[in-house]
């Protein structure tokens, strides 16, 4: 008798460009026993060959979540999503080989860094952790006159969700608007709960993120003042070093940093 | 006096203090309050001169009793003196808080009619903002030496790290430059601080609700240079503390001409910075990679090597340990490689769990090859470049020029 072969041929799957979007597609790819070529987003990125669109599934989704909380645990849900927020190119089939690669062998497989989709999803989550770092460092709230503290922000990835919950802890008693002005969406914090937004007609400056002066409380011009002079007085002059301060604090940031500002 | 003018003056009279770490308290807020504390820390801004902006670092007062010679707020200086107002403190830094300028309040001060007296404006300072305020944010609090128990105790229960500064690194050194003082007066309170930490974690343990006592732990630092010490006095007394008083950091700080006409201080051009830069990296040594102090300074070499930082220096030193096969080595020796840090040695010993590493897996995980080289075999190195085959002299031309080569100058157009 023949050995049975069946040929799998090589699919592209497109899928809504969101994590559980992709987590549904990773479920499709075992279900159909597909092997696919490319996983994006981007309906323009195939000219030939199979094609196949996914749909975001919330039960898809939870299942293949919980499989990877099973096998390697919630850290590694982290490190996936976090890898996955950099958008990197083709990052989605590195995150699937990474996945290939844990259900196969039904463990906590991130130390495999020879494995060169396993290492390059490592790298990739440092740089977003990274960036969501910048954010806890960088960011700069200027007091509305009703009282809520507004700051725009414009990472290179798309971290704001991954950064909510510090600025939760931290100003719970404040009512406060993280914007990213870039992927032009926000979160509202109103002292209870936090909230995703868009604002149609940004009242603020689009280039340096500020509030018009006529809508800024009365003493927030005199704190970013304040801020500033202590800025200048606490560097020593003889020890001047411009080239280790962008190194520490990139120019991408000067924009809406309230010392940077003239 | 304007606030404006305050906040200038007393941000330069507490410049060159160089401590601004914001880790090690994991303090949480309260319902109500404002601010946590952030385990790792974070930094907030860098300064002209790079240096990281993490608390609102200002003096209370700058006006002092005594007459240090290395201090720019000595008593017998012509300088502009200013003083907050408790209230006025406590405004400024929930309102820079509330806007994520800052980490918290870094709390020192000029020494005003006692020690006690100082100390207590302080702890008032820090207890209007943990109480009044429910502010959670981070607190640095500065003992005074001289200051009476009770009051470093209630300083402990608000501040999430302490610290006491040595600021001349002998004893004798001290006593010359300011004969006010003395190491044991400085020492005294940080042993106390120590005892109180160390107890108040034992009490934790069995009382889960008992009052934190300054969680991140304490600091000090030393001016380098303004004496002839050498580094080795500098990285004994370190070890010494980190040991002895539990210290969570030890800050180097060049010194600079503050002071010129008192011509018992050393005339210089610039800081000292090169050698203050190796200091630092012989003290992550110490902490990071478990070196000891005398394997670092030693008689025959009492100063640190100021073309290359110490890690190459002791390799250099000890061609018998190397080469270190990175395949097979404890963690304790992959961290004595040159060009292997904690971050990639952790990585290598969770690596080479799967599979052989060859260089260039090393090269992808961080390690700096172009250092390691000579120092390690691997897969298909065991390479004829290895220490042993040199003298000491040519091992470190050849990674100073490696080290040279990697860093290109720019071009002079003229």
């Amino acid at each position: 008798m023949l050995p049975v072969t069946v040929m799998h041929q090589k699919t592209a799957i497109l899928y809504d460009g969101s994590f559980e979007g992709f987590l549904s597609a990773v479920f499709d790819i075992y279900q159909l026993k597909l092997d696919p070529f490319s996983i994006t987003k981007d309906t323009q990125a195939l000219l030939f060959g199979n094609q196949m669109v996914v749909e975001k599934d919330v039960a898809k989704c939870e299942r293949v979540f919980n499989g990877i909380c099973a096998y390697a645990g919630i850290a590694t849900c982290d490190m996936l999503y976090h890898s996955f927020l950099s958008c990197a190119p083709n990052i989605e089939m590195d995150i699937f080989r990474y996945l290939q690669m844990l259900f196969r062998l039904k463990r906590d497989v991130s130390g495999m860094m020879g494995e060169s989709s396993i290492l390059k999803v490592r790298q990739m989550q440092r740089k977003v952790t990274r960036e969501a770092h910048r954010m806890l460092m960088f960011i700069r709230f200027e007091q509305a006159k009703d009282g809520t503290y507004f700051a725009p922000i414009a990472p290179q990835y798309d971290v704001l969700k991954i950064i909510v919950s510090h600025f939760k802890d931290r100003f719970n008693d404040q009512c406060w608007v993280i914007y990213d002005t870039h992927r032009d969406y926000g979160v509202h914090f109103n002292g209870q709960d936090v909230a995703l937004i868009t604002i149609d007609n940004p009242s603020f400056n689009l280039e340096n993120g500020r509030l018009p002066e006529s809508m800024v409380s009365e003493s927030e011009l005199e704190y970013q003042h304040l801020w500033q002079v202590f800025f200048k007085q606490i560097a020593i002059k003889e020890r001047k070093n411009v080239k280790l301060q962008q190194n520490f604090m990139p120019k991408r940031f000067w924009k809406y940093l309230t010392e940077k500002r003239r | 006096m304007e606030l404006a003018k305050k906040i200038g003056i007393l941000a330069n009279a507490a410049k060159y203090d160089v401590s601004c770490a914001t880790s090690g308290s994991k303090r949480k807020n309260i319902s109500g309050g404002l601010g946590n504390a952030f385990s790792s820390g974070i930094c907030h801004s860098f300064a002209d001169d790079g240096r990281c902006i993490s608390l609102l670092k200002v003096l209370f007062t700058n006006q002092c009793i005594y007459d240090c010679a290395y201090c720019i707020n000595r008593r017998s200086n012509d300088v502009p003196r200013a003083a907050f107002s408790v209230d006025e403190l406590v405004d400024l830094t929930i309102n820079f808080y509330r806007r994520n300028y800052i980490e918290g309040l870094f709390l020192s001060s000029g020494v005003v009619v006692s020690p006690d007296h100082t100390m207590e404006r302080l702890v008032s300072i820090a207890k209007k903002l943990r109480i009044d305020h429910k502010f959670n944010g981070y607190l640095h609090i500065k003992a005074i030496p001289g200051a009476s128990s009770e009051l470093l105790s209630e300083a402990g229960l608000y501040a999430d790290r302490m610290s006491v500064n040595i600021e001349i690194p002998t004893d004798n050194g001290l006593k010359f430059l300011a004969p006010e003082k003395d190491h044991a007066s400085i020492i005294h309170p940080m042993l106390y601080i120590k005892d109180r930490i160390v107890a108040n974690k034992e009490e934790r343990r069995v009382f889960k609700k008992a009052p934190l006592y300054t969680p991140g732990g304490q600091s000090t630092q030393v001016i380098v240079g303004a004496t002839n010490e050498t580094d080795s006095d500098i990285l004994h007394l370190a070890s010494g503390l980190y040991k002895g008083a539990n210290l969570k950091r030890f800050y180097y700080s060049g010194y600079l001409p503050t002071n010129e006409y008192d011509k018992r201080l050393p005339a210089v051009a610039a800081p000292p910075l090169k050698r203050e830069n190796r200091l630092y990296q012989a003290d992550w040594l110490l902490r990071f990679y478990h070196f000891n102090v005398n394997e670092l300074v030693d008689a025959a070499h009492p100063n640190l090597d100021l073309d290359l930082d110490p890690k190459a220096a002791y390799a250099i030193r000890h061609p018998e340990i190397f080469p270190i096969d990175v395949n097979r080595a404890d963690y304790e020796m992959l961290l004595r490689i040159p060009g292997v840090g904690v971050r990639s040695a952790k990585m290598i010993v969770e690596a080479r769990r799967y599979r052989r590493l060859d260089s260039d897996n090393l090269r992808k995980i961080g390690v700096v090859m172009r250092r390691a080289r000579y120092f390690i075999t691997c897969n298909e190195l065991p390479s004829a470049d290895v220490v042993r085959d040199y003298q000491p002299d040519a091992l470190k031309m050849l990674i100073l020029q490696n080290a040279a080569a990697a860093k290109p100058q720019q071009l002079t157009l003229f």
